[in-house]
């Protein structure tokens, strides 16, 4: 069985327990090639524990996930990393003794393969610094360069991490709770810089923000104790009314 | 025999079991690995031994009354000093209770020296029991029930009271108990005081049948760690059996081949964490991605190369002129400990790993590079070489069973990993064992340079120093040294941009260690002699107290650190075993005030890095 | 007729847990024997408000106040002597105790507190099963054991974070009988919720959290006159 073309990430009865809680159950998802995809549901539905399985930082109790029609279910997170599956994390996820360049560089020094260059010079680190500062600039992080990432508010640190996982250039990104704890102006930021970012590649993210999804979303998944509930555009999703009763709460009547 | 030697394992289990039972408790309760356990297991057999020697006080009511005294000296502990570090990073739990466990040991060697004290059996437990196939003293029968009843009834009262669930609630969750009314701090303190009890207690059980020495705690605390490691976290019953299997096994080793059985256990936990890393009675532990919310070490200042250059030719210049000043004996060591803290700050400082049994690495050098121009008269270059060589080796195998555990276990399996290697030096023959290797010629450097005069030898020693440094701040400041950096600040993260962490940890562990070598194989040229305290866990101590002092994660504090360390040893000298709790006081004052170090705190006053 | 005392008081409250701004000026308040609902989206900062209320947020500003104590500044343990019991989203069930341990553990720290028994006749499913492990009964199960919990230790403000979420409509039902008879006993309730069905029978008053602050007010009579206008700030 082969998988269409402008499917970029396929999952097949992916399942995960957790004691006897089965927190992802099942789950088929397909992922188009250059779409913004939503995972969203209630608490405790399974979307953080899904982007664990898709990277690989948590291993799945049986299913499979197929990256471009590739079985990467056995694959290491590092490995899931280096194919250009790229997740950010709820807590903003940069070095934070390190300087904001620094911190972009690491990924492009990835890219480079110099992970054990051990006698290497700074010098040949700051051949990249060029490309590190473009991409700060492109995140709208102007400032000096060799400010210290903890010093930056937490908005801007969204946007260092943003600017950081773009550099290994991925073709699929996953974003977990974008949103989360940020003030309504760095929302509006943040969300124009997806849309920017998702002009070249596929994103998945979780996120409560109904607003930011309708927005930037082409497809949204709902995901309710584990399963999916239901799948399509906004338009859709918003009417349909097993969606409404999750969210609104199915109860005695 | 055979039972003659399990009646010992039997006895040595029973130590193990309660020792690491309370050890347990408190690392469920408190994430804090306490190093102090040993020190308050010897403070139960002195307490035991004072009440009988200056207020006539006997064996039965010390016996309750030594664990009293213990417990309380604990819990004064855990309020005073350990509930100041439980914001921070584990590691400095671990580090504040090996700096305490230091000055206790050192006070009482001070007041009571080395000398074994023996302590008489209670006159009720006088005797033996003749069993047919072996005769049983019954003061040994009674303390393996006294510590299989006492071990059963602290399950009973866990597993089973209501003061256990709260233990047991306080351990999966702290906070949310605190929610419900429970005052937590005041169970943490309590249960601190019990587990120390229970080493008191321990301690009083032993006193008949060790001599009662201020040495009999670091002895032990080892073997316990390690015995925590096989267990595993989050079984009380499975620390109790583990601690009574490890006795077991040890005393079965001592029957069949006995030169190995001070090294059963901890072949025994290498091979555990080969097989089943969480230990036989642990839970598994995910990967999570908590990122974020590490606090490691203290931000340091860091800065491009060039920053560097002024202050490293200041030492340079220092360095090469010193011998006009300093004796170069002193020069040398200080500067074999500046490379060797060099190679564990690469390891603490920029990959936020603590090894808590470095000497193994400077040790195992220091023998291979002794015995081969010792014995085979090899050239000292090429009995260096091979020194590093080893060391390396070790390295690679030591680092691949450790780092794939968290920093407290990490800490744990490296410290046994250590006591491993100076187990397997005490017996191995060409060690010299007590003795140590000696003499060792230094010979003749390439076939030309007589290194038996001291300065040429300096100047070597200098040179090749300088060639470590150099490695040391090349690699920080190398590409791979970002990736050490990434790792140190959040690893999850650095996963996640595609670096395989695990083997980067690795070759900077191998790294680590060939630098840690090279400190060994030069010193043992220096002195002439390779010795059992190379490779003991006191000079793994030491070289974390160089670092710490010097600042962890700067680039010239471990050079400032040793020889600070170094010279008040060599200064102090004259004041004997104070120098040992000198130096567990400066220890526990840098984890509860200092942590940036002095040449830390030197680059934040200056705003530079240094 | 005299409007009741206030119970508490939140006022101005912004709490992070980190850097992360979650709360931005939470106010609300509640009255002696009142059952208030806190509604909003994932995220609004509900929990989090709980959370400030109990102590388990460190980092907070502005003022929470039980009849006369300021919460802001004392110690989980203190405030639960204070009267206070909370029920966590998760439910906060321990694994390593018996159901029976985990309904006794909370100390009882004020007049009042239900014994075992007392919960147990409440829960009458809860007795069988006393004795196995606490995370082995069903949610709905645990749900009630977490709320026979907070009866223990005799407070009479009780902060419960999401008790429908995820259990059958059968368990719903349920739990609503049991809170409706708390309310009925005087028990002051403040709910996080997202069921509205569940809310229109039961609630005195909601108060919708967007964003980390308190955006619309609704009491009982205007809640059941609105619902498209509360769904509006629910739905999806």
């Amino acid at each position: 069985m082969t998988t269409q073309p402008d499917i970029v990430l396929e999952t097949r009865d992916l399942t995960k327990a957790f004691g006897g809680f089965t927190a992802v159950d099942k789950v088929n998802l397909r992922i188009r090639r250059g779409a913004v995809h939503a995972l969203i549901g209630p608490n405790g539905a399974g979307k953080t524990t899904c982007f664990h399985l898709l990277t690989k930082f948590i291993a799945a109790d049986s299913g499979q996930i197929l990256f471009n029609g590739r079985n990467i279910t056995a694959a290491r997170p590092h490995q899931v990393a280096n194919l250009g599956i790229v997740r950010s994390f709820q807590i903003s996820a940069i070095f934070p003794h390190l300087t904001i360049r620094e911190n972009v560089r690491l990924a492009l020094q990835r890219k480079q393969g110099w992970d054990y260059a051990i006698l290497k010079p700074e010098a040949a680190l700051a051949t990249l610094d060029d490309r590190a500062d473009e991409l700060l600039a492109a995140v709208g992080l102007t400032e000096d360069p060799s400010t210290i990432g903890a010093s930056l508010s937490y908005g801007r640190k969204r946007a260092l991490e943003i600017a950081t996982t773009l550099a290994l250039e991925p073709s699929l990104l996953l974003l977990d709770e974008p949103m989360a704890g940020l003030g309504r102006e760095d929302i509006a930021r943040i969300a124009e810089l997806i849309r920017t970012v998702s002009r070249d590649r596929t994103i998945i993210m979780v996120e409560h923000n109904i607003k930011v999804i309708a927005d930037l979303c082409d497809t949204i998944t709902v995901l309710r104790r584990g399963r999916v509930l239901a799948e399509g555009d906004y338009a859709t999703i918003s009417q349909n009314p097993e969606v409404v009763d999750a969210y609104l709460g199915g109860g005695h009547g | 025999m055979i039972y003659g030697q399990l009646l010992i394992g039997l006895i040595n289990g029973s130590f193990y079991a309660l020792l690491s039972l309370g050890l347990s408790i408190i690392l469920g309760l408190l994430n804090i690995i306490n190093f102090t356990h040993g020190a308050l297991y010897m403070m139960g057999a002195f307490a035991a031994w004072l009440l009988l020697a200056h207020a006539g006080i006997g064996y039965w009511p010390a016996l309750v009354l030594a664990p009293l005294i213990v417990g309380l000296f604990g819990m004064v502990l855990e309020r005073l000093l350990l509930s100041r570090v439980y914001r921070l990073e584990h590691l400095y739990g671990l580090l504040l209770t090996l700096g305490l466990a230091t000055v206790i040991e050192g006070l009482f060697l001070n007041e009571f020296s080395a000398i074994g004290r023996p302590y008489p059996i209670p006159r009720a437990l006088t005797g033996v029991w003749q069993l047919g196939f072996m005769t049983l003293p019954i003061y040994r029968a009674w303390v393996i029930a006294a510590s299989v009843t006492v071990c059963a009834a602290t399950w009973l009262v866990i597993e089973r009271t209501k003061l256990g669930a709260y233990l047991r609630a306080g351990t999966e969750n702290p906070a949310l108990v605190g929610v419900f009314g429970i005052n937590v701090p005041r169970m943490v303190t309590i249960t601190f005081g019990f587990g120390a009890a229970l080493a008191g207690l321990a301690g009083v059980l032993a006193a008949p049948i060790y001599q009662v020495t201020p040495l009999m705690g670091g002895n032990i605390i080892t073997v316990v760690f390690a015995v925590v490691v096989i267990g595993g976290m989050g079984s009380i019953a499975g620390s109790i059996l583990t601690g009574f299997i490890v006795g077991l096994i040890e005393g079965l080793t001592k029957s069949f081949y006995p030169e190995a059985s001070s090294l059963a256990v901890f072949i025994l936990m290498a091979v555990v964490l080969l097989i089943r890393p969480t230990g036989l009675f642990g839970r598994a532990t995910t990967l999570t991605s908590n990122a974020g919310a590490s606090s490691h070490a203290p931000p340091v200042l860091s800065g491009p190369a060039k920053a560097y250059l002024m202050p490293a030719l200041v030492m340079t210049t220092f360095l090469l002129v010193a011998p006009a000043m300093l004796y170069p004996a002193f020069l040398m060591k200080a500067l074999c400990f500046s490379l060797f803290a060099l190679s564990l700050n690469l390891l603490l400082g920029f990959v936020g790993l603590g090894s808590f049994g470095h000497a193994m690495f400077l040790g195992t050098a220091g023998y291979i590079t002794g015995y081969t121009a010792k014995a085979w008269g090899w050239p000292p270059e090429a009995a260096i070489a091979a020194g590093i060589g080893m060391s390396m080796l070790l390295g690679a195998v030591v680092g691949f069973l450790s780092i794939r555990r968290q920093k407290i276990y990490f800490a744990m399996i490296t410290l046994a990993l250590g006591e491993l290697v100076y187990f397997f030096f005490l017996q191995i023959p060409f060690s010299g064992g007590e003795d140590g290797l000696s003499p060792v010629p230094r010979g003749r450097l390439l076939g030309v340079l007589n290194l038996e005069n001291d300065i040429t030898l300096y100047y070597l020693i200098l040179a090749l120093f300088l060639a470590g440094f150099f490695l040391v701040f090349r690699a920080v400041h190398s590409p791979f040294g970002q990736a050490l950096k990434a790792i140190r600040e959040n690893e999850p993260r650095a996963i996640s941009l595609g670096y395989d962490t695990d083997r980067i940890k690795l070759v900077a562990f191998i790294l680590s260690a060939g630098v840690a070598g090279l400190a060994g194989a030069l010193k043992v040229f220096v002195f002439h002699i390779v010795s059992l305290p190379d490779v003991f866990h006191s000079t793994s101590g030491d070289v974390i107290l160089m670092v710490l002092a010097g600042g962890v994660g700067t680039i010239f504090g471990p050079v400032v650190g040793a020889f600070l360390i170094v010279g008040m040893q060599q200064y102090l000298a004259p004041l004997g075993t104070w120098v040992m709790v000198v130096e567990g006081a400066v220890f526990a004052l840098c984890v509860l005030s200092f942590r940036q170090g002095l040449v830390g705190q030197m680059a934040k006053i200056l705003g530079r890095p240094l | 007729m005299d409007e009741p005392a206030v119970v508490l008081h939140v006022l101005e409250l912004h709490a992070y847990y980190g850097e992360s701004h979650i709360l931005h000026g939470m106010d609300f308040r509640v009255h002696e024997g009142e059952v208030v609902a806190l509604l909003g989206r994932n995220g609004a900062g509900k929990t989090t408000t709980l959370k400030s209320i109990v102590g388990l947020v460190s980092k907070r500003r502005g003022s929470i106040a039980l009849r006369n104590n300021e919460l802001i500044g004392r110690k989980s343990f203190e405030i639960a002597r204070l009267g206070v019991a909370y029920c966590p989203e998760e439910r906060g069930i321990f694994a390593s105790l018996t159901v029976k341990e985990n309904l006794t553990l909370p100390p009882v720290t004020n007049p009042g507190g239900l014994s075992a028994a007392a919960v147990f006749e409440l829960f009458p499913n809860l007795a069988e099963r006393q004795h196995s492990q606490g995370t082995k009964l069903s949610g709905g199960e645990q749900q009630m054991l977490a709320i026979g919990r907070m009866l223990v230790s005799g407070a009479r403000l009780l902060l419960i974070d999401e008790p429908t979420e995820g259990l059958a409509p059968v368990i719903v039902a349920q739990i609503l009988t049991i809170l409706q008879r708390l309310r009925d006993q005087g028990y002051t309730i403040v709910l996080v919720e997202q069921n509205l069905r569940f809310l229109s029978s039961l609630a005195d008053r909601s108060y919708i959290v967007e964003g980390g602050r308190v955006v619309d007010v609704f009491d009982a009579a205007r809640f059941a006159a609105n619902i498209p206008k509360v769904e509006s700030y629910l739905g999806i």
